[in-house]
């Protein structure tokens, strides 16, 4: 793994976001974390890398409007008084209405042997559709890395500095924007692999969702700190989400050899196996050689014999 | 139905103006369906061109499954709007949803089609190429002639470092390359068709201008420019499109090479039937009988 660099762009920031900032870093050091792992997936377009670069304060992956620019995933390192802050962008799972498989390999390859402490999914505020696309996604992301992985989950809506359609507040439509997708999340983690045993959990509603406006248009305070339409300074916010979720009691993800591959079809049932032969053994095979015996036994004796 | 003036009176005075001149022309009628992906607003542009709620609107829902004629008459000339659901729902071609818009069109003549998209979509990808496809498998190529590209979400403010202008370039470039590839047309032709591009902002929060008409951002006033875009399309030399049963089966695979079939038939009977009948008799002539036959 690279040497993280020092993370000269939080000096960038406003000074009050530098302070939130830092102030965010110490609780996460008292509670003896001294890296985070932040993994940011999603479909393409939707404003991933701009998030990263935003978070970051510099412009450490490239970003382009037209093109899906990030072919494989990159991991951006940053260092800041004994804290490393590690965000692993990663191509779009999504490119032209498929799953696209390809990127999922090198994700997944990418990722062996890294602990994820957050996963970031990322989609536009002011998409208005939710569709089987979206729950395809999910699935996908649930396949790979486990049901455990939305517990870890964090929700960014981009494009948040938006004008709401009419006879909507912006309140409103995010809440229904916010609800639509956590109950994709809800059906696509919990119609995992295994589950029609066991109860479904609501696990999507607990996830929590944060804003993002990356543009340079963003609207700013006093205190020259990107705003939301609702005046929350959104870059300490979602920080501070992430730092949460990092935290919060569920574990973080390994992502080892067993997990890429998946559950092994050829485990399931296995313990079964030797019940089986016995069974045959014993109620089968015997009982049709008893059988055998007693019709040879049975049959009338031929003259030439 | 009448044309309600609840568009601004300029508005209204430059509709009945193009609808006079389009009068002249002898075309009584103008209909645009207006096709794309679900969520794009095609419903709120139509609303908005008619300038009343006609088709109903819903943010977070697909719109109603069927497709919607409306229609209003101003001063002898009556204009048609057929507003269809969106065929693409979750990343495929809704089949039913598209025959079911054909099954609506039979017997009905198109004169424009406006392909909705949003402006403010960054990508383009092969659903695109899709809808594309199925609109030039659905009506034929010739459709392309008569179509209009129109783009919602026009109040945008562009991504960094582009201007609008750069932006909305770009964004017409990539939809129309796609456009060409579906609709399979020849290099040649791309030179004669160019496709306008239409300029959309439905949101009651669309900048006005003094007259009180919304406008784009670079101050045209999009309901006027919309409506002439169409009826010059209409005007277009080329013939407004009549969606017969023949056009909806589509291309008949039984017709193809029909032509060819009776040469077939005789080249097998006077090169292969034959050769090989003259070949079983000699060999019949030339077998050795046994003495018992």
């Amino acid at each position: 793994m690279a040497t993280a660099r020092e993370w000269v762009g939080i000096q960038k920031f406003p000074l009050a976001t530098q302070t939130a900032l830092l102030e965010i870093l110490g609780t996460l050091k008292e509670k003896e974390m001294d890296s985070l792992t932040v993994l940011v997936m999603g479909k393409g377009g939707v404003g991933k890398s701009s998030t990263v670069n935003s978070i970051i304060g510099e412009r450490a992956v490239a970003v382009s409007t037209f093109q899906s620019d990030v072919p494989r995933p990159v991991m951006v390192s940053r260092e800041r008084s004994g804290f490393t802050l590690n965000i692993i962008d990663t191509p779009g799972i999504v490119e032209g209405g498929y799953i696209n498989d390809q990127a999922l390999e090198l994700i997944k390859r990418f990722l062996l042997n890294k602990t994820i402490d957050v996963l970031l999914y990322v989609d536009r505020l002011d998409s208005y559709r939710v569709d089987n696309l979206d729950k395809q996604i999910v699935k996908v992301i649930t396949e790979s890395f486990g049901k455990e992985i939305w517990r870890k989950g964090v929700v960014v809506l981009t494009h948040a500095q938006l004008t709401p359609p009419d006879c909507l507040s912006y309140e409103d439509f995010f809440a229904r924007r916010s609800d639509a997708i956590l109950k994709v999340i809800d059906s696509g983690a919990g119609a995992g692999v295994g589950a029609p045993f066991r109860k479904r959990e609501v696990l999507g509603h607990a996830i929590p969702v944060a804003l993002v406006e990356n543009s340079t248009r963003c609207n700013k305070n006093d205190g020259e700190e990107k705003i939301l339409p609702n005046g929350t300074s959104w870059i300490p916010s979602i920080v501070k989400t992430i730092a949460e979720v990092a935290t919060n009691e569920s574990k973080s993800i390994l992502v080892d050899q067993k997990l890429i591959d998946g559950p092994n079809a050829n485990e399931r049932g296995k313990m079964f196996i030797p019940l089986i032969l016995a069974f045959q053994y014993f109620f089968v095979v015997k009982r049709v050689q008893s059988w055998i015996k007693d019709d040879i036994a049975k049959a009338p004796k031929s003259s030439w014999e | 139905m009448e044309w309600d003036s609840a568009i601004p009176c300029c508005h209204s005075r430059q509709a009945a103006r193009i609808a006079g001149k389009t009068k002249g022309e002898e075309k009584g009628q103008v209909d645009n369906p207006c096709n794309g992906q679900g969520g794009v607003g095609k419903s709120s542009t139509v609303n908005s061109i008619i300038g009343e709620r006609v088709v109903t609107t819903s943010a977070f829902q697909s719109e109603a499954p069927r497709p919607t004629m409306v229609s209003r008459e101003r001063s002898g000339f009556t204009l048609n709007i057929i507003d269809t659901p969106g065929f693409v729902e979750a990343g495929y071609i809704n089949d039913q949803a598209l025959e079911i818009i054909k099954r609506f069109l039979l017997n009905k003549t198109i004169d424009v089609l406006l392909y909705v998209d949003r402006l403010d979509a960054y990508r383009v990808d092969t659903l695109d190429l899709q809808v594309v496809k199925a609109i030039t498998k659905s009506f034929g190529q010739e459709i392309w002639r008569r179509a209009i590209v129109v783009f919602t979400h026009a109040q945008l403010s562009p991504p960094d470092c582009l201007t609008y202008d750069e932006f909305l370039a770009k964004r017409s470039e990539s939809l129309l390359k796609v456009v060409h590839n579906g609709a399979r047309f020849k290099k040649q032709d791309i030179q004669n068709i160019s496709i306008p591009v239409g300029l959309v902002e439905n949101s009651g929060r669309c900048k006005k201008n003094e007259n009180d008409e919304k406008i784009l951002p670079n101050g045209t006033a999009w309901i006027p420019s919309i409506v002439e875009t169409i009826t010059k399309v209409a005007l277009a030399e080329t013939k407004g499109i009549v969606v017969d049963q023949k056009l909806i089966d589509g291309p008949d695979p039984n017709d193809k090479w029909k032509l060819f079939i009776p040469l077939i038939l005789a080249f097998q009977v006077f090169f292969v039937a034959q050769p090989i009948l003259r070949a079983i008799k000699n060999d019949v002539d030339k077998e050795v009988k046994p003495s018992w036959a």
